[in-house]
This record gives C-alpha cells, structure tokens and sequence, in this order.
C-alpha cells in the first residue's frame, strides 16, 4: 500500500489494513542477518519513512529461518581506518536508534533464534519485545569477546532498561540467556510458546499500544552513584580473575564508562561511541577479530561434508578414549566403549556421570545421557556405529592386530580413526585392506575443555574420509584442524621444545614460578612448566621421545628423574610444583628480581621458531590454519592473533618504529590521547 | 464418487520417538509437542516438507480440553503444508490403529490419496481440574452481575472442593482400573503368574534383540537425548520378575484369589507417540514413495464388560470376525502383532481362540479358531517392553509390521489392540 518493496534489498516492507508498518529483516545474500552498512542505511530511510507517514505502529521480524540478527557484520570491521570514523559510524546508528526510540507510534520487535549484540541493541531501542520459547532463541551481548563493547547504544540502553547489576554482567560475561530467561532478566516483555506466532502476537501488542515496563525498583537502585562505586569495584575483581586489563581493556573500559555515567543514559551514550570507537582500533580487538575469523575458517571445514554420526564406538576406556566418549554422549550421540574387561571402563563411566552432572545439571538429562553411554567388552557394536576411534595404549603391533580385526567388521561409510599422538599412521594404516580410509584425530586432554581436534592425514588418506572427519568434529562442537601426518603433529611439535627450552631456563636456575610467570604476563593461559605438570610429565617424556629431536639430553634426564620417582605432575600431586586440591602450590616470592620479558622472549621465539618449521614442513596449509590451531590447541595469547601473525606484526612496528624513529616527526599516536 | 474398484492402501513407513516411563524424559512436554516433533520426523523422513497431505488424523487419551484441535494444530507446527487438514480423533488405546483405518478406507474408495495416521499420549501433562461442582460455582460466578449474587453462589462452600480431580485410568462405570479388570480376565481364564513372566520376560529379550540388530533404526528416532525407550530393560531375568509384588491388589480380583499381576507383566504409564503414512498406490509411485506393505483389513468390535464379560477380550471377537470377512483362517499369518496391554490379556485372547466352548458360543464359529505359532508373536518385542503411550501404541505396531514386512519380502500380518471400555481395533497387513 504505497510502500514500494523494491526500494530496499534487505528488508520486505508491508503497510497492512491495521496501517501497521511490518519490516521484515531479510540480508540479501546471505545465510543470517546481520546488521551491515547497507542494512542500517536502509533501516534509516526505513526510520525516515515511518517519520514522515505516520503508521499506528511499526513491527521488526526476521525473514530468515536462521533466527533474528547475529550482530553488526563484524568483517566490516577491519575496513576501519581510524578512530574518528569509528566514532562517526557509531554515532550515525545512535541518531537511527534514538529517531526508532522516539516515534510515536508503537514499535514492537518479535524475535525466534539468535539476537545478538547489535540485534538486541535494536531490540532494546524498541517500545516491547516479544520472544518465542524454543531452544535455538538465545540473546546475549558477545562484544567484549571481540575485544569492544556494545556500541549501538546498547550498554547505555541495557543498563537503562534491566540496571547495572543484571546488564554489566550479561556485557562482561558474553554469555547467552533463552527467552524466558530473557524475561525475568527484563531484557525482553513477553515469551510466546512454540505453537503460537510472532507476526499475531506483534499485531496483538501493536493494537493494544504495549509499552515495555519500566525498569524495576532493584534495576533503578543498582544505576544509583553509592550502588555503582561498590558493584563496579566487585566486577574489577572478577574480571581482573579472568583477563588481564593490559590484554584486553574493553570490559575495564565499560566498568569506568558505567561508573561515571550509569545514572546518564544520554551522556553514556555519547561516551560508549567515543570508547568503542577507540576500542575497535586497539590491538587486543584487531587480534580478537582474526581470532574470531580463524574460528569461522576451522568451522567452515567442518561443513563440506554431509556426514552425520549417531553411534560412535570407542575402543580403549583409558583417560583419553573414556574422556573422548563421555563427550561425544554429552554432546547427544549413542557411544559403546570399549575395553578388556568392565572394569577397566567403570572409571571411565564415573568420570562420564561426573561430567553429565557438571554440564547437564537436570537429573533427567544426566539420566538419559548415562542411557547413551554403553560398556561393550565384546565390541559387538562396531557394527553399529558411524564412527570407530581407537584410543588404546601406545603400541604399533596391539593397535595393528586391533585394525585388522576391525575393518571387517565396520559399517559401510563408517569413519576409522585413530586418536593416536605418537604412531605414525601410515605404519598403522598398512595393515587395512583400504588403508586409505583410516584417520588419526588427535583430541586433546581435557577432552572437555580443548577446543580442538587434529585430523591426521597421510598421503594416501583419502580425502572423503577428512571431511566426514571434519563433519564429525563439528557435530561434537569441536574446531578440526587437517594436519599431516609427522612426529607431534602440529600442537605437541611446536609445544614440545617451547616446554624444553622453559626446563632450560629452569635448569639454569630460574625459579618455575617466574618461568610461568613470564609466559603468563605474554597472554598464555598457563605457564610452560604448569602445563607440563598438568599434561603429566610421562606424557612429556613420551611426547618428547616421539619428536626424537637430538636436543636437550639434560632436560629429557631431568623430566626422566621425575617420571621415575613417580612424581608426574597433577595426577600423582607432586611434579615441578606441588599440587593440593588441583592447584599447583606457587610461591610469589621466587618471581621478584627477574626479568620476566627476557624469559618470555626466549620461551615465545623458540615457540614460533617451530611454528614457522612447521609451517615449511607443510603441516598445515597455510599460516591462517597454523595461527588457528595454535590458538585453539594451546591458547596462545588469543588478543595477539596467533603466533606467525604476531611474530609479523612485531617485525612490521619494529621497521615503522625504526622509520618514525629517523622520520623525526613522531606525532601522538591518536589511540593514546586520553 | 464413482462406482470404482477399491484401491490399495499402501503403508509408506512410520516412525516414532522413543517411548519413556511418565513423568522422566519427556515430563515437560505436551502431546502438542511430542505430536508435532513426531510428524515432523516423517515429514523429514519422506521429504513432504511443503506438501499437502489430504488428511493428517491423529489423537491423544490423556488430553486436555485446550487441545481440541490436536491434529491441526500440531501439523501447523511441522513444515507440512498449512493446506493440509487435521482431525482429532479418539477411541481409547485404538486411537492411531483406528484413524489409519479411517483414513484408508478412503484411501481405497477414492477419497483421498494421502494421509498421516498419528497418536501421542503423555500422563506427566495430565489435566488436573476442579471439580464438578467448585467448576459450576466458578462459572454462575462468572455469569452473576451483582457482588451479591456472586458471592451468593459460594453459599455452602467447604474446602473438599478444591480437591483437584486427576484423570484416572479406570473404567468409569465399574470403578476398576484396567489391571484390576485384567485380574479379573486371568482368574476366568485360569492365566499363571509364570506364563504372564515368561510373555514379559520375551517382549523384553525381543525388543532388546531388535534395537541391539539395528531393526529400529530408521524407526525410533533421537529426541531429547533419549534413543531408546527407557522402559526396555536388558538385564531382565525371570528371577527378578518373579520377585515382584502384585500392582493391583488381590482385592478387587476377589478376596480368595491371589493376584497375578505385576509391575514387570503389566505396561506401564507412558509417554510418547508415532506416526505413518498412508498413500494409495498410484500416489506411492507418482511420488517416489516406498510401499512396506499394503492395509487390506480393519475390524472394531465391542464387548458387554459391565455385564460381565471380559473388559480387554474384545479383540478376540474383532479378530474372528475380520477373519470371516477375509477369508483367512487365524493360522494365516507370518507376524502376529498383538498389543499386550497385560501379559495376561494376550493370554486370555489367546486361550479364548484356542477354546471350543468360548469359538462356539461367543464368537459364532462352528470350531476354536485354534492356536497361533507363538514364535511368530511380537518377534520384535511390543509394549510390555516399549511401554504404551496409549494414543501412539497403534501406528507404533504399524509402523513395526510393515518394516518387518518389508523385510520378508512378503507375507501376512495381523494386528490387535484392545481398548479402555471393552473394545477392540483390528487390522490386517500383507505384501
């Protein structure tokens, strides 16, 4: 009626017979909706329009089956030159939001699936909110995992509409609330069930003029000046428990922003777009970005194969096939485990309840996935399932006669993978009537926690099987990362002499404790020596014996000293450090008087001495997957964007540094003015 | 309608989700829900998403008033075609049997050429509500305009009528529950406590066989975590039901007889349902749609339970009489699928057919039917194991059977559910 559609590429705009305005998000092009330049230039002629024509209400929808709106278009991003156009960008959708917030008509937005930062900061600038209660309705605040924070108003508008104490900590955590969580939070003024629909229940609340609730009295109470100086002091301290401010400063910045201006949703505004204008340009946010485009890179490799896996067939119910299978029901597949006798797969079926319990929380849950996970000493499910890893001990000739046994029995289509770290696969492959179908995937310990998984491949493995195994990994929630076939694949190559050459320092008489302490301030999660004693040193010595570097004969004896006294690290409670309660017994004292940049230098060129080998080696494809792996697999400093990139940004401002420094005309550098 | 020739109705498959003990895996879900889901898994399974679908009947036993239109509005939340009609339909335990006979009686007359035939049952979403007579306060209340008048229909108000009502699974008009009633079948027919283990004991051992061979696996699928049904116990033992305490009391069997009935040879309440698609034959191929097997025969028979006869034999007399008009004989069949409510009421059925007395008199016929080849009974296990959903347990069973059919290739199947209220739903499978 009078609105022509063919204005706009993204949205599907309707005047109805209610002369209610219904704009339907619909990126062109694309999978999800995101929230792009172009689709904000065009909800800004939308918001023009709406002005001028004066509907009795205007409704937001998705018309994509994928859910709501993801967020700003985050590849945008980087195409970002400097601060002030940050800002002027921000500003330009702070104007388009406030006009929305500020029609006089009735504005609702309904939601099904995901909406996410940007989503929910245009959610937030409309008069009521509606959400359908199904699982895959998720709302949340990711920024700060990007290195910035809201910048769409959306820290200013959060705290405004739920108070400070709920809506910093929905910012600084990242994490994603379900619709009717969303309600009691405030975030969100009715939850619709899953056989009702959001185009009726928006037309409801449009005719009926629904406004959100103003925010409660708790909400109001937690922006008070007395109220923020004490939450703000306690949010410090628990962010400063997980990330450091020199690493990644913007949940520190937002914590200021709302210190100073919580009570002042205009002036925090106004501020938020100054701050993340400045955040958006910092390293730690570049690095975070590449970090986040590494995560798409491996997730993408995951989905070039239909493959889906409903059994799977664990054989070896040891730390790691026990931990491997328990995931795998935890992540809703049927698992047979496999071991000798029952009871050397009871402790693996322990370790699973525990998990279960952790993770699922609702007894039922926990009871239907111990239903899922079944002993089977006669590994009469072989047959039965889509995926067969082999987690046994380390021993050429045991795993060779279990292969052989097992390729007859497979399914047809079924994934054959070994999860071994030190036998190369061509000499287990060699056993198989088609040796091409076997893979390795390598997970790492603690299974639950380790987000990735190599993929061995050798040059005869065929390739269908690499993307089933890829498909596989996506399936459980896991980055796969295809790799060659060589000693220490890729993580366990590059950490086996970045460990040793933290033993060296170590034997020079450099306390463990400035040693960890050095890698920790570089943005490791875990300091060298710490990670040997959690890994367990035998595993250590076993990693390093497979390497076979010539190297390091007086490190090899020292871990060798331990191993044979029994002392390995967590697990027996007494390695380098001494462990009580899971936590290795550090003393401050011994870090004073070092000079922890010297130590981290030598830990962190050793460590991408080895990446750039390896990269040569043709590990993995290209820097991009090496990065990610090495971020995914050991945590390398995430806001340093991975070891090869960081080791060229380096090299990069040491030559621009050297230039500026014979220039002579070095200027303030436009991130630093405060 | 012209005067056609009757077509045949092909069974394309079916599909379920697992069936779980009430109040476990599935305590937050409606029927609404779990029928939804379920049709969608066979939309999803034959790629009907988009397509109309001439009927989709399905029911539920344990039902609240709000989910008058079940069917319909449970296929508008699948990614059928909104064109597509849905009728709610119900007659106890018989229900999806029934509506998949319903549907293929048009099916075969020209009617139609499609359909889904469905059920869903959940008693951890039973509707409790008040009763009769707070419920008519509540509405005179409603009705009344002065505060006078409304509070006057509270005169006489005592709190006992704010004890809620809960749907009982019993006979309303003998006030006996349906175990009791079966106590009631054994003791007439003089059924063994061993015999109903042993019948238990095999629906358990058959059912586990049938899920560990793969047999169920395009045909219970994962949902909510559960992949299995949660009331199938691989670890049976005769001992173990032997050991267990009669469920329904001796007392209502009569005080000098002792019970036979147990937990472990009884179904227990259960949530969960099942759907299949029917199509005529022509529409299987136009479609490229599989045939598992063909429906050629239904029968629904009643009995006089409150005058004394058997509550749960009804299927015996609708099995006699579908036979009669099929020409076949009771020895005809390579599958005998017979829904064992109890273990004594298949029993029963089967002792009734074997008895001279019970052919002659009661089911008109001039000899006993004659005894089944018990190797061909419930080969991959049925609802002693799988547990009864009421409303799902008759596409389950058709679903099953026509697989089973398929399998073999060809043959002859037969089928029976005995209902709430002394009846009885009967169906014949072939290929």
């Amino acid at each position: 009626m009078g609105d022509n559609e063919a204005l706009y590429r993204h949205w599907h705009v309707d005047r109805d017979r209610d002369d209610i305005l219904w704009l339907h998000l619909d990126r062109a092009g694309e999978n999800v909706n995101s929230l792009s330049s172009e689709v904000l230039e065009e909800f800004e002629q939308l918001i023009n329009h709406a002005e001028t024509s004066k509907p009795r209400g205007v409704a937001i929808l998705s018309s994509k089956p994928t859910g709501f709106v993801f967020g700003a278009d985050v590849r945008e991003f980087d195409s970002f030159s400097t601060t002030e156009t940050v800002i002027a960008a921000i500003q330009r959708v702070h104007g388009m939001f406030n006009r929305l917030e500020r029609l006089p008509c009735t504005t609702v937005v309904a939601v099904e699936g995901y909406c996410l930062g940007g989503g929910l900061e245009l959610a937030l600038a409309c008069n009521y909110r509606i959400a359908k209660d199904v699982p895959a309705t998720k709302f949340g605040f990711p920024e700060v995992q990007l290195g910035i924070f809201p910048g769409f108003g959306g820290s200013a508008r959060s705290v405004a509409t739920i108070g400070g104490m709920k809506a910093m900590e929905l910012m600084l955590s990242a994490r994603q609330v379900g619709a009717r969580a969303a309600k009691a939070l405030g975030l969100i003024d009715e939850v619709i069930g899953r056989h009702e629909e959001l185009y009726w229940a928006a037309r409801r609340a449009i005719l009926s003029r629904k406004r959100s609730r103003s925010p409660s009295i708790s909400a109001r109470l937690s922006n008070t000046a007395p109220a923020r100086k004490i939450l703000a002091d306690q949010m410090r301290k628990k962010t400063a428990a997980r990330v450091r401010k020199e690493h990644y400063p913007a949940p520190y910045r937002l914590i200021a922003l709302w210190e100073q201006y919580g009570n002042k949703p205009q002036k925090m505004m106004q501020e938020e777009a100054k701050a993340v204008g400045e955040l958006m340009l910092s390293p730690a946010a570049v690095g975070l970005r590449r970090v986040f485009s590494l995560m798409e890179r491996l997730k993408a490799e995951g989905k070039q194969s239909a493959f889906k896996a409903r059994r799977v067939h664990v054989i070896g119910a040891g730390v790691m096939g026990g931990d491997i299978a328990a995931w795998c029901v935890l992540r809703g597949l049927e698992v047979s485990l496999q071991d000798r006798e029952l009871k050397y797969i009871e402790p693996a079926l322990q370790r699973a309840a525990k998990l279960f319990k952790k993770k699922l929380r609702d007894p039922v849950k926990v009871k239907a996935a111990l239903n899922r996970l079944r002993p089977d000493v006669s590994g009469e499910r072989v047959a039965q399932a889509d995926v067969v890893i082999e987690a046994i001990f380390e021993n050429l000739e045991a795993k060779q006669a279990l292969f052989r046994d097992l390729e007859p029995r497979l399914k047809a289509g079924a994934v054959l993978a070994s999860n071994t770290s030190a036998i190369p696969l061509e000499q287990l492959a060699s056993v198989l009537q088609a040796p091409e179908r076997l893979i390795g995937l390598h997970f790492f310990n603690p299974v639950a926690s380790m987000p990735l998984v190599e993929i061995i491949r050798s040059d005869q493995t065929d390739t269908e099987q690499v993307k089933k195994a890829a498909a596989f990994c996506g399936q459980i929630n896991r980055f796969p990362l295809v790799v060659k076939s060589s000693p220490g694949f890729l993580v366990n190559r590059v950490l086996g002499p970045y460990m040793m050459t933290a033993l060296s320092i170590h034997l020079e008489g450099i306390p463990a404790e400035a040693i960890d302490a050095a890698a920790e301030a570089f943005g490791m999660p875990m300091g060298p020596l710490e990670l040997a004693d959690t890994v367990g040193l035998d595993v250590c010595l076993m990693v390093t014996d497979v390497l076979g570097k010539d190297q390091g004969e007086a490190e090899r004896q020292f871990i060798k000293r331990y191993v044979d006294t029994g002392k390995l690290g967590k697990k027996s409670g007494e390695g380098i450090y001494r462990w009580k309660d899971d936590k290795a017994q550090k003393n401050p004292d011994k870090i004073t008087g070092h000079d922890l940049t010297v130590i981290s230098n030598r830990l962190v060129n050793v460590y991408i001495n080895e990446c750039e080998a390896a990269l040569n080696d043709g590990i993995v494809t290209d820097a991009d997957l090496l990065d990610a792996g090495m971020i995914f697999g050991t945590g390398f400093a995430p806001f340093r964007g991975g070891p090869l990139y960081y080791r060229e940004h380096q090299q990069h401002e040491q030559q621009s540094n050297a230039a500026q420094l014979t220039d002579d005309s070095a200027t303030v550098n436009p991130g630093e003015q405060k | 309608m012209s005067n056609q020739q009757l077509r045949r109705v092909a069974i394309v498959g079916g599909v379920r989700i697992p069936f779980c003990r009430s109040n476990t895996a599935y305590a937050e879900l409606t029927n609404l829900d779990m029928l939804a889901d379920t049709l969608q898994m066979l939309v999803d399974k034959f790629g009907l998403a988009g397509r109309k679908i001439d009927e989709v009947v399905a029911g539920a036993v344990t039902t609240h008033a709000k989910d008058w239109n079940l069917a319909r509005e449970a296929l508008l939340s699948t990614t059928l075609s909104p064109a597509t009609p849905g009728i709610t339909l119900q007659i106890a335990c018989g229900t999806s049997l029934e509506a998949a006979l319903m549907s293929a009686a048009k099916i075969a007359s020209g009617q139609i050429d499609c359909a889904i035939a469905a059920g869903s049952d959940t008693t951890s979403d039973a509707p409790v509500v008040f009763q009769r007579k707070f419920a008519r306060r509540l509405i005179r209340q409603g009705q009344a305009r002065s505060l006078y008048s409304r509070l006057a229909h509270f005169k006489g108000f005592s709190l006992s009528e704010l004890t809620p009502q809960v749907p009982a699974a019993g006979e309303p008009r003998t006030r006996l529950s349906m175990g009791q009633h079966c106590e009631l079948m054994a003791r007439d027919w003089g059924i063994s406590r061993e015999a109903q283990d042993h019948l238990a004991m095999a629906s358990h051992m058959n059912a586990v066989a049938a899920f560990d061979s793969g047999f169920f696996d395009d045909l219970v699928l994962p949902y909510h975590g559960v992949v299995r049904d949660n009331n199938l116990r691989a670890d049976s033992s005769l001992e173990k039901l032997a050991s267990l305490k009669p469920a329904f009391g001796s007392g209502a069997a009569g005080a000098s007889a002792a019970a036979t009935l147990t937990a472990g040879n009884s179904t227990p309440l259960t949530d969960g349902a099942s759907a299949v698609l029917l199509v005529s034959e022509e529409y299987a191929h136009a479609h490229q749609l599989p045939v598992q097997a063909f429906l050629t025969q239904g029968r629904t028979a009643a009995v006089d339970f409150v005058q004394g006869e058997g509550l749960l034999m009804a299927p015996a007399i609708a099995v006699a009489e579908m036979l009669q008009r099929a020409g076949l004989a009771l020895q005809d069949f390579d599958f005998y699928e017979l829904h064992e409510a109890f273990a004594a009421q298949i029993l029963c059925t089967l002792k009734a057919w074997e008895d001279e007395d019970y052919c002659r008199n009661r089911l008109d016929l001039p000899n006993a039917l004659g005894s089944i080849d018990r190797s061909k009974l419930n080969v991959h296990g049925s609802s002693l194991a799988f547990g009864h959903p009421f409303a799902a347990t008759g596409t389950r069973i058709l679903g099953s059977l026509a697989k089973m059919l398929e399998q073999k290739g060809s043959g002859r199947g037969l089928i029976s559910v005995c209902t709430a209220g002394g009846m009885g739903v009967t169906a014949i499978l072939e290929r």
